[in-house]
């Protein structure tokens, strides 16, 4: 792994397309700014990470018999335990129409 | 959607990102599941609902930069299909995490992470009959 020492407003590049700039300094956290073409994804480790163990483990032959569906008997959506930032549940609709979040990637005119 | 639709997803799924091209399949029998068949191996495919079958008030803020990319204008233009896991022994779950959004006119697809990902669960349970 390369380790590089940055101040805050200093960045890193990647591949020569790939920008990733220390956005703010908080205590124990450290917010990021990453800039990157649309082909590439960015995400928080650990979420990439159960999502993919969730897809390996979600891949099937589709001739195994698909379950019956119930829906009277829909369960409420669960909070988990440990929820790695502390964004609070938006009521925004699908589609917003700003910026959700301030973890979206910030330009570099701050 | 019916029958059978190619989908192209030029990022692939997380930890599949080499698989672009899919096809959608539906069956009558099998609703309102739907299957993500991997096109170029046939015996490989993602079981698939939509999120609202399972929870109505299911609401991922899909990040503009998503919204962009799938070229999405009005919420009509999306598709959105979760991935089902049938565990070996006991229920059946749902990703909520990680929803799969389709754009219904371009059939281009991909596997986005809502900004409010951490209020789902990756494998929520799906109520089935026994």
């Amino acid at each position: 792994m390369l380790v590089l020492a940055r101040k805050i407003n200093e960045s890193i590049v990647i591949d020569g397309r790939i920008v990733v700039k220390i956005v703010r300094l908080d205590g124990d956290v450290v917010k990021l700014g990453i800039s990157a073409p649309a082909d590439v994804p960015v995400h928080r480790r650990e979420v990439y990470e159960e999502i993919q163990r969730s897809n390996q483990q979600a891949l099937i032959n589709p001739h195994v018999v698909v379950p019956k569906l119930l829906r009277e008997n829909v369960m409420p959506l669960a909070m988990p335990s440990s929820a790695s930032d502390q964004k609070k549940p938006s009521s925004e609709p699908t589609l917003p129409a700003k910026i959700q979040s301030e973890d979206t990637n910030p330009r570099n005119n701050q | 959607m019916r029958g059978q639709t190619t989908i192209y997803m030029p990022i692939g799924l997380l930890g599949f990102e080499h698989v672009k091209r899919y096809v959608l399949l539906s069956h009558p029998d099998e609703a309102p599941f739907l299957w993500l068949q991997m096109l170029d191996d046939p015996s490989l495919a993602f079981l698939c609902v939509s999120p609202l079958h399972v929870s109505p008030e299911y609401q991922p803020d899909i990040s503009p930069a998503d919204v962009e990319s799938l070229q999405l204008t009005k919420p009509d233009d999306a598709l959105i299909v979760s991935i089902v896991t049938l565990h070996p022994s006991g229920q059946p779950t749902v990703n909520l995490k990680g929803p799969v959004i389709i754009n219904r006119h371009t059939l281009i697809g991909k596997q986005v992470v809502p900004s409010n990902a951490a209020d789902y669960a990756s494998q929520h349970p799906l109520p089935v009959a026994s």
